[in-house]
């Protein structure tokens, strides 16, 4: 223990230096990996084709790298219906980034516009709204989910919707807080006295302040509800089955875990990767941009 | 100012959120977990992992009275006139002996002397025939075997059972009739918490969402099982039955994936079986539905599909290609000609009939362990261009949509308690069953005719005519026999499989160990 501080003690500034520049690397890992994964759920998709209706028995349960039939090579093997684990990670990539995107501008959009009129006009129309909050806060957020997921049909809409259901909530908390104390400044004091309306108050001189915070949250929200979506579908309240998500691949591959282990684990390690490198990220955004405990 | 580094709320959100995915992706564990009087634990108690939901312990009970799960039950708590062995011959229960009239309307049961309820009242005549009214008052599934039949009794010994016509396959139907005690009329939910019967086990506790703890009867008439306690656990999850058999958790298992056979059967602590069941995969057409009407469609669909290929990749051992629309165990089977497989003219067969490639079918069935199965009939079928949506549905509301036609495809794993295809064949297809919008009165007298007749080579000859008639006309597709897998552990001796799914616990004992 000692020797190593020692050894710190004496580096050189150079080596310090260099070590830093490997922090700096090191840090800019978490965006390397979201861009590969915007790039193979972008574009993935437009090169392997797939359809999740479309089971080819003779193939069943292959291991990875193992030929099919048709003459390809299953990569991340079959499931217990001869479909393609690579496929269904690519598309569920597609499925998980959509649904988490969408998510995320719903509650943002409704979040940020609750929780700015709130903080800025105060008042009855903010004890309102407020209470509002904190009585859905009292419900646990994954079991509104299930309720409001299992009530419907299972479609891309209801799903989206489910996962809008709480989110929305820490998005109205932040820019509610950023508002209370912006309106507070001078320069907004300034621009009442000089007749501007309220909503290019809110909108010129309010909402700019809050897009730090609130992409810091984004982020972090973001990988919440892909990790919500997947498990929704691992549930079998989820996607329609017509869709490819990652949270369905692994239930169905649930009963071959000790003979079939890649059907489970492969899409499973694409999702941990996924929610790892968000989490980093978030937390990078929140240390630069975040006003702490807001929500 | 300050300024937080990272805000607590999200991370407390995200740790909830993950610590319940977490108990989500490991199945089941969680909700069967805890169990320290499982099986390995208690010296004659057993476990058994019941593969469907034991909703209601009614076997009269007009939605649940003949799912497998009631079925299950009931054969543990009640007794009935006569039941079926494994092989599908009539042994008695409650009846000692039984005797048609010459022309089979009227049915003599002689009942055994001196048995009596859990609760100590002996059990009469009188518990016998009102429970049989209860049964058809009830309009239960299984009271469409008996519209119009009478019970008297004539004496405390004896019960004679009035046919509306002709009926050789009386004893047969009442392999799924229980005796209750006559004080209990009409849907009791209370009763049925804690029931009475005259089986070899009685209830000690009852929960519908998942267990049923089953102790012996002292006062059984053949002697108390020499189980200590059975205890039914409900495991929907295949991974988590599979798992509780290899712990130890639970002693029996059932309803075991091909795929998941071989890897009990290299396990030296486990006992594997197959038996040849009396279930048929019954996939009905709603012959109601405007798109299924005509049998050159239903024909067509039903030529779609490579079920050989299906069976041999999904069943290899537990499955064969079925030539009938009962199984070769039941009383009224006879092989029909194959359908072949030929997409290229079923194709061309929908199109001449002008069918509506752009509508879906919903295909709906109940249960996890069938999805593969039917998803690779979607995948054929859509291969000709015909769109499935594929519904996967709670039992409760499967049985519901079921009954009120609420589908194109049905999937079944429809098994047949009383070995005769009386039940089925006799009870679902006649134009009055309105089970599937099927209707032809030729087949109505085919079954009719079946029916009455007291004479079985004669009856078998008019099952087969009318089962070639519901195989041409397609009233569903049948596409596979089931032999039913068992596994158990060693230590459990006496375990017979069963062809119906319905293990029969009275006769197992624990091995010293």
């Amino acid at each position: 223990m000692t020797a190593a501080v020692d050894v710190q003690r004496e580096t050189p500034i150079g080596a310090r230096r260099g070590r830093a520049a490997v922090g700096r690397w090191i840090s800019r890992i978490p965006y390397a990996v979201l861009a590969v994964y915007a790039v193979v759920g972008g574009v993935g998709p437009l090169i392997i084709d797939y359809n999740p209706v479309r089971v080819s028995l003779d193939d069943r349960l292959l291991s990875p790298g193992a030929h099919v039939v048709s003459g390809g090579i299953a990569w991340f093997g079959t499931d217990g219906l001869g479909r393609d684990v690579l496929a269904q990670v690519v598309y569920g990539a597609r499925t998980s980034v959509i649904i988490g995107v969408s998510t995320v501008v719903v509650s943002c959009l409704i979040g940020v516009t609750v929780g700015i009129v709130a903080g800025y006009f105060r008042g009855w129309l903010d004890t309102v709204l407020a209470r509002g909050i904190d009585i859905l806060l009292a419900f646990p957020a994954i079991l509104l989910t299930i309720v409001i997921a299992g009530a419907f049909e299972r479609s891309v809409l209801v799903v989206v919707a489910a996962l809008s259901a709480t989110p929305w909530i820490s998005f109205a908390r932040v820019t509610r807080g950023v508002a209370l104390s912006v309106r507070e400044r001078p320069w907004i004091d300034a621009a009442r006295v000089l007749g501007v309306r309220p909503t290019s108050i809110l909108l010129r001189h309010i909402l700019p302040l809050t897009v730090g915070p609130v992409v810091a949250l984004a982020t972090l929200e973001f990988a919440l509800v892909v990790l919500a979506e997947a498990g929704l579908s691992f549930l079998g309240i989820g996607l329609p089955n017509s869709a490819v998500s990652w949270g369905q691949t692994i239930a169905n591959g649930k009963q071959y875990l000790e003979t079939a282990w890649w059907i489970s684990a492969l899409p499973g390690i694409a999702l941990s990767l996924l929610i790892i490198n968000i989490g980093i990220l978030g937390d990078q955004l929140t240390a630069r941009y975040g006003r702490g405990h807001l929500r | 100012m300050t300024r937080p580094l990272a805000s607590g709320r999200p991370r407390h959100a995200a740790l909830t959120l993950i610590a319940a995915a977490a108990i989500a992706l490991s199945g089941c564990s969680a909700a069967t977990g805890g169990g320290t009087g499982g099986g390995a634990a208690g010296g004659s108690e057993i476990t058994v992992a019941g593969t469907y939901a034991i909703d209601s312990l009614d076997p009269g009970s007009p939605t649940g009275g003949s799912a497998t799960g009631t079925q299950l039950a009931s054969q543990a708590i009640f007794s009935r006139l006569v039941r079926p062995r494994p092989d599908g011959s009539l042994e008695g229960d409650l009846a000692t002996a039984w005797k048609p009239d010459a022309s089979a309307t009227q049915w003599t049961f002689t009942l055994r002397q001196g048995v009596k309820f859990s609760d100590g009242k002996p059990l009469t005549a009188d518990d016998v025939v009102a429970s049989f009214k209860r049964l058809l008052e009830l309009k239960s599934t299984n009271a469409a075997n008996f519209a119009g039949y009478t019970m008297t009794a004539t004496s405390p010994a004896e019960v004679v059972l009035k046919a509306a016509k002709p009926d050789a396959a009386v004893p047969y139907k009442l392999a799924i009739f229980y005796v209750l005690p006559r004080s209990l009329t009409g849907e009791d939910p209370a009763f049925f918490q804690h029931p009475v019967g005259s089986g070899p086990f009685k209830v000690e506790k009852f929960d519908p969402s998942g267990t049923l703890v089953l102790v012996p009867n002292p006062d059984h008439y053949g002697g108390a099982p020499r189980l200590g306690r059975v205890t039914i656990r409900k495991m929907p999850e295949l991974a988590a039955r599979m798992t509780a058999l290899r712990t130890g958790e639970v002693d029996l298992i059932w309803g075991i994936p091909d795929d998941q056979l071989a890897e009990l059967q290299r396990d030296s602590k486990l006992t594997v079986g197959t038996v040849p069941s009396t279930a048929v995969f019954t996939m009905w057409f709603n012959s109601s539905a405007p798109a299924l009407k005509e049998a050159k469609v239903r024909r067509a669909l039903w030529q779609a599909v490579d079920f050989a290929t299906i069976i041999k990749r999904l069943y290899p051992q537990s499955g064969t290609l079925a030539d009938a629309p009962v199984s070769p165990v039941t009383l009224g089977y006879v092989p029909q000609e194959p359908v072949r497989y030929d997409p290229a003219a079923a194709k061309a067969a929908l199109k001449a009939a002008g069918f509506d490639f752009s509508a879906k079918l919903r295909l709906q069935f109940a249960n996890a362990e069938f999805r593969p199965f039917n998803q690779a009939i979607v995948s054929d079928l859509q291969k000709i261009g015909v769109q499935v949506d594929l519904l996967e549905k709670e039992q409760a509301v499967f049985t519901k949509d079921l009954l009120a036609l609420n589908w194109d495809i049905n999937f079944q794993q429809l098994s047949n308690p009383t070995f005769d295809a009386a039940n089925t064949l006799g009870r679902l297809y006649p134009c009055a069953a309105k089970r599937n919008g099927y209707c032809n009165p030729e087949l109505d007298k085919l079954l009719a005719a079946a029916g009455a007749s007291a004479n079985p080579d004669e009856r078998v000859k008019l099952y087969g005519e009318a089962s070639k008639i519901i195989w041409q006309d397609a009233v569903g597709m049948f596409p596979m026999a089931v032999k039913y897998a068992y596994a158990w552990n060693r230590r459990v001796t006496g375990v017979t499989p069963d062809p119906n799914g319905l293990p029969n616990f009275a006769g197992m004992q624990v091995s010293g160990s």
